[in-house]
Order: structure tokens, then C-alpha cells, then sequence
């Protein structure tokens, strides 16, 4: 008979606690979310550079990334930049997402990794499809210094975690994790009912 | 041995088990993608602390080659008396950006409008403005490096804090739920092997009754 503890009293603590980890988890790591999204051109304007996030405090803005976003794009993409460029986790770890409203972002994106963005389907405005998981398929194409390409689907960018990197170098305060609850999905078979 | 939720053995407490089970594997899940991200943010923020600080270094002790040279053109006095008239502030934005949940501090060296030296460009030569020159590059990396140690620590911390969680879950809270669940699953098929017994023998008395 294997070793037991006391639970009875413990059990319904044992579960708040859980939930409440579960819900205190993902509101710190979203914590850093902004209200709402700023234009480039808007944010180069400001004196001080800021964002307000969801927990009420202010995200300052690099001035330098400001800086170096609006060297590569002209006056009208810098009205069409939304900024932080937001980065949904994908649920396998080796890749992320970006959530991008236009075709800007993409530019922004193939400037800094250096590599063109392959069209994985049509380009539609349909809201962000959430990624299809694919840690068991090889990326189909890599580029010379064996990376693999990134790839636009449906208002999203899929990239790799050498790329994720990357681009945080370069984009400290202008991109920003995004965790969602959907690639934490429960296991079906774990919340059935009674069999 | 993952320890033993003491539970009812009932069907209702085996669900609540599976739930409770559930909501610590999407716990475990989200805890894990965080921690990876850490692990991969600090990282790469220790490679550009070593990176600033060799910077930082290189160009210190470049300053202070400048400033002997300076020294030694004009003199101590002379140097210093100029020296006094161009003190100025230090101006330097300050912010927090949230990575992953950790707040880090974000500092950014504030360039003066105006190059305004403050001693007479008259009577010294181009050994102070050289040196001046990277005293005010000195400082712009101390300023990058302080934002980029300050960060070094938060992020190492927290790593610690997450991995401490991860590693409950994994070793203790998901292996007693998973140990608990079947150990139900194996009572409740116990039961079932008994109770088919048990109506074979009433099945048996019945027959002989008749």
C-alpha cells in the first residue's frame, strides 16, 4: 500500500490553489500586455515613448528601435505599424507566432532575420487562425545558414525559436510575449465524466 | 513513490481527480513555456552583458589614455580648473518593459541637444575634446550595462522561482494525482470483479432454493 497524506480537509484548498495558480500564472505572464497598440509614426511624436499595460503600469519605448523601425519603412507603413508587435507562443516550443494586422509587420520581419517570409497560403483579412502544432514535421525549407524559413499564413507569422531570438535583439521593447490559454488545452480524456 | 491523495473512493472524487489533474497539466504547460522563454531571454542577455562590459572596458581605459595625454599638454591645474566649468547632468530615460512576466528595468542614455562642453574651447586643444568625446561614450555603456545586469538578475531569479514550481508539479502534485487515479481506477475494478462474485453466488443460492 503505497504511502498516503491527508487530503480530505486539504481537497478543495488543493484545487483553489491550483486554479489559482493556473489564472495568477497567466495574468503575471500577460501582465506586459498593452491596452491598446500604438502606430510607429504616433509613438516616434511622443517625447517619452510609452505604452500603458493591462496592469496599469507604462512600457517605455526604446527611442533607438523607434529609430531603427522607421529607417527601413517609409511615412505610410510607419502609420500602418502597430506597435508592440505581439508574439503568441505556439504550442509546441519550438516555435512562435506573430499576430500582425498587415503586410508591414512582414517587412519588418524578413528585414531583421534577413530572409523573404515563404507564403504558406493565400493572404486573406480573416481573423488569426491559431497554428496547427507541427513539432513532427520538418520545416519544408531552410535558408544558407540552415535556418529554417519563416512562414505568413492568415495574419500570421510563424517563426523559429533561432529567429525568436533574434529578433528580440533587436526588438526589446517593441515586441511583446503573448501566453494563451488555447495551447494548454486539456486532455479530453481527463475531464470526461463518469464511465 | 508519488504519494497517495486520501480521497472517497467514489466515482465523483475520481472525476474531480481527473479534472484536478487536467488543470495541473495546462498549469504545467504554461509554467514550462515561460520557463523556456527565460531560460532563453537570459541567455541572451548574458552574452550582451559580457559583450558591454568588454565594451565598456575598451573604452574606459581609451578615456583615460585620452585624459593622461590631456594631463599631460596642459597640466593638472590647468585641466582641472577647466574641467570645474563643464560639469553637467546626466540625463537618462527610465521605464520597465515586462518580459514574460518579469519586470526589467529599461534605460536609455538621453543625448544631449546640444554639445555644450563648458570650458573654452580657446585655451585647451583637441586632447580634452577627445577625451570628453569618450568620457561621454563611457557613460552611455555604463548606463547599457547597468540595464543589462540589473535585467541578468531578475530574470535569473525568477528562473530559479519558476523552476522550483515546475519541478513540484512534475515530481510531486502530477505524479500523487496521476498514482491517485489509478489507484481508484484499480479499487473500482476491485469492486466490480467482487460484486460479479457476488451475484454468481446469489445466482447459485437461488438455483438451489428452487
Amino acid at each position: 500500500m503505497p504511502a498516503q497524506y491527508s487530503g480530505d480537509e486539504g481537497q478543495s484548498r488543493y484545487e483553489r490553489m491550483l486554479q489559482g495558480y493556473l489564472s495568477g500564472e497567466l495574468r503575471i505572464v500577460n501582465a506586459g500586455l498593452p491596452r491598446s497598440q500604438k502606430t510607429l509614426a504616433v509613438l516616434l511624436r511622443e517625447e517619452y515613448p510609452h505604452l500603458l499595460c493591462h496592469d496599469g503600469s507604462t512600457q517605455l519605448i526604446k527611442r533607438k528601435e523607434l529609430d531603427y523601425l522607421a529607417s527601413m519603412l517609409d511615412a505610410g507603413e510607419q502609420e500602418a505599424l502597430l506597435l508592440p508587435m505581439l508574439i503568441e507562443l505556439g504550442g509546441d516550443q519550438s516555435q512562435a507566432t506573430i499576430l500582425c494586422a498587415g503586410e508591414v509587420e512582414e517587412k519588418v520581419i524578413s528585414t531583421i532575420l534577413n530572409m523573404p517570409l515563404r507564403q504558406g497560403q493565400p493572404l486573406s483579412r480573416t481573423p488569426a487562425v491559431p497554428p496547427v502544432p507541427t513539432s513532427a514535421v520538418p520545416p519544408a525549407s531552410t535558408t544558407p545558414a540552415g535556418l529554417p524559413v519563416s512562414t505568413r499564413e492568415r495574419e500570421t507569422i510563424t517563426i523559429y525559436r533561432p529567429q525568436l531570438a533574434l529578433l528580440r535583439k533587436r526588438l526589446k521593447t517593441t515586441t511583446q510575449y503573448l501566453f494563451s490559454q488555447k495551447s494548454s488545452a486539456p486532455d479530453p480524456s481527463l475531464t470526461n465524466s463518469i464511465e | 513513490m508519488p504519494q497517495l491523495i486520501r480521497v472517497r473512493p467514489t466515482k465523483i472524487e475520481l472525476v474531480k481527480l481527473k479534472r484536478r489533474l487536467s488543470l495541473a497539466l495546462r498549469v504545467q504547460k504554461i509554467v514550462k513555456d515561460r520557463l523556456s522563454i527565460l531560460t532563453m531571454e537570459f541567455l541572451q542577455t548574458a552574452r550582451e552583458t559580457v559583450e558591454s562590459k568588454r565594451n565598456l572596458l575598451d573604452e574606459m581605459s581609451q578615456m583615460y589614455r585620452a585624459l593622461s595625454i590631456a594631463a599631460g599638454y596642459h597640466g593638472y591645474v590647468a585641466l582641472e580648473k577647466e574641467l570645474l566649468a563643464s560639469k553637467a547632468d546626466v540625463a537618462v530615460t527610465t521605464g520597465l518593459r515586462n518580459v514574460a512576466g518579469v519586470r526589467i528595468p529599461a534605460l536609455e542614455f538621453k543625448e544631449p541637444a546640444k554639445s555644450m562642453r563648458g570650458y573654452s574651447l580657446l585655451e585647451t586643444s583637441s586632447c580634452v575634446d577627445h577625451a570628453a568625446q569618450l568620457a561621454r561614450k563611457s557613460l552611455k555603456a555604463i548606463v547599457e550595462l547597468a540595464e543589462l545586469q540589473r535585467g541578468l538578475e531578475l530574470l535569473g531569479m525568477e528562473i530559479n522561482r519558476t523552476k522550483r514550481i515546475t519541478n513540484a508539479l512534475e515530481y510531486i502534485i502530477i505524479p500523487s494525482l496521476q498514482a491517485t487515479i489509478h489507484y481508484l481506477a484499480m479499487k473500482f475494478e476491485e469492486r466490480d470483479r467482487e460484486e460479479k462474485g457476488r451475484l454468481k453466488r446469489v445466482k447459485v443460492l437461488l438455483a438451489r432454493k428452487e
